[in-house]
């Protein structure tokens, strides 16, 4: 029969359960819980101890993760800027660029990089120096995010777009080769808008033509509303949404209301 | 010669880029038990890999790579936290992950999910003295005791003790 100074301290029962004990000491430790119903439940409570933790951190730390081709893709490129350097001129991935930001370029480039061919011939020239964008070019506008959650992002109410700084304009206008003349004929618009967690950021905003009839902003402001609010209810996958978007919101319209045409005056 | 340079530079960066896809996720997770955003956190694991290259590159070879990783993180996110506080002091105190996490949840289904056991248990890991904290999270991702010495630069002993107290403290919120 065992005395109540025979049972085995919590110390030693943590040590068998995460296998720490030598092979001598995890020996005598079993033959006593062989015998002993009373640390036995002890045991059986540290168990379930380390199992609310585990249950803890899988709910409340791995949903807040992000899914790592982004990160990966910016770890490639730095990689690759100091392998280069050393047989280069020595250039280094430039210390004051927020890692925040080169982040978003390397995704935003990454994300370029898969829907280049998905895209080409959307954008249709119709001169030498206007154009009707319909849908932006990947390369100049792959799209780009902040890293929020789906909680930061729900629980403030969907707020419009702020304006884009004049400045800003221009330099999306420039890219796109719009003459300063033109620039009336459309409106620079958030490819991700910011209520899905888009970046302010020149990778994320085109120049949206304003004189599209069918695929307009007002068409693309409906699924933005309808995609934050499958968001956030749950239905949607954040990433998912800014990738859709991203990629192909024309496309993406037609796959969440399931329709080929924009539907007249549907407004979330 | 240059060219078997690259050859190597590129093995090199292979090895990293496969130890950032098996590892980024739990040391995530292993700074989550810092008062870190989760975009300073992924900004002290860039910084980690980026060493573990330098290191790598100049020839060094850590016997436990992945120990190396979880203590070059620990120091990094410990500096980081530093500078942040710094910064912050006028700004009002930083918010732990947990605190941030204890925000109300957006929609019922969240809130069911988030229950009163989850909220005690936040609670008492908040409370936790660091290093009781830290060799909680460090044994949660599979580091064994002698690893998590190493990493914290604390005696087997005392990470012994420190799992103990946690779990106890864990233990009881649980129960309650």
């Amino acid at each position: 029969m065992l005395s109540e100074q025979s049972h085995l301290s919590d110390r030693e029962l943590i040590l068998a359960v995460d296998g720490e004990l030598s092979a001598r000491e995890a020996e005598r430790v079993e033959w006593h819980l062989e015998a002993c119903w009373a640390c036995r439940a002890r045991k059986q409570e540290i168990e379930t101890a380390i199992g609310e933790f585990v249950r803890f951190q899988r709910q409340n730390i791995d949903s807040r993760i992000s899914p790592s081709e982004g990160p990966r893709a910016l770890l490639k490129a730095q990689l690759a800027q100091q392998a280069n350097a050393q047989y280069t001129s020595g250039l280094q991935w430039p210390r004051s660029v927020s890692w925040r930001l080169s982040w978003a370029v390397v995704a935003a480039l990454a994300v370029a990089t898969v829907t280049a061919l998905v895209f080409r011939g959307y954008v249709e020239q119709r001169s030498a120096h206007a154009m009707a964008v319909t849908v932006p070019n990947p390369s100049l506008t792959p799209g780009a995010t902040v890293l929020l959650s789906q909680g930061e992002i729900c629980r403030e109410p969907a707020a419009n777009n702020k304006a884009v700084p004049v400045a800003l304009q221009r330099r999306v206008f420039d890219e796109y080769g719009i003459r300063a003349a033109e620039p009336r004929a459309y409106e620079v618009d958030y490819l991700i808008t910011p209520a899905l967690g888009g970046a302010d950021d020149i990778h994320n905003l085109w120049p949206e033509s304003s004189s599209a009839t069918v695929w307009n902003a007002q068409v693309k402001d409906a699924l933005e509303d309808h995609l934050r609010d499958l968001v956030c209810r749950g239905d949607l996958d954040l990433a998912t949404a800014q990738h859709e978007i991203a990629t192909n919101w024309i496309e993406a319209y037609k796959k969440y209301f399931h329709t080929d045409r924009p539907v007249a005056g549907l407004r979330y | 010669m240059a060219e078997r340079g690259r050859a190597s530079e590129s093995m090199v960066e292979e090895k990293v880029i496969g130890l950032f896809d098996e590892l980024r996720i739990p040391l995530l997770r292993y700074l989550a038990g810092f008062p870190l955003t989760v975009q300073d956190s992924e900004d002290v694991i860039q910084e980690v890999f980026l060493a573990l290259f330098q290191h790598l590159r100049n020839g060094k070879s850590p016997e436990n790579v992945r120990g190396w990783l979880f203590r070059a993180a620990h120091n990094l996110a410990l500096r980081k936290y530093h500078r942040s506080r710094k910064e912050a002091e006028n700004a009002g105190p930083l918010m732990a992950m947990e605190e941030r996490l204890a925000d109300p949840a957006p929609n019922p289904e969240d809130q069911c999910v988030f229950n009163q056991t989850q909220k005690r248990l936040m609670s008492v890991v908040r409370a936790l003295p660091e290093q009781n904290r830290w060799c909680l999270y460090l044994r949660a991702e599979g580091l064994r005791y002698r690893e998590i010495a190493e990493v914290l630069d604390i005696s087997l002993g005392s990470v012994s003790h420190s799992l103990e107290r946690s779990l106890a403290h864990i233990g009881r919120a649980a129960e309650r």
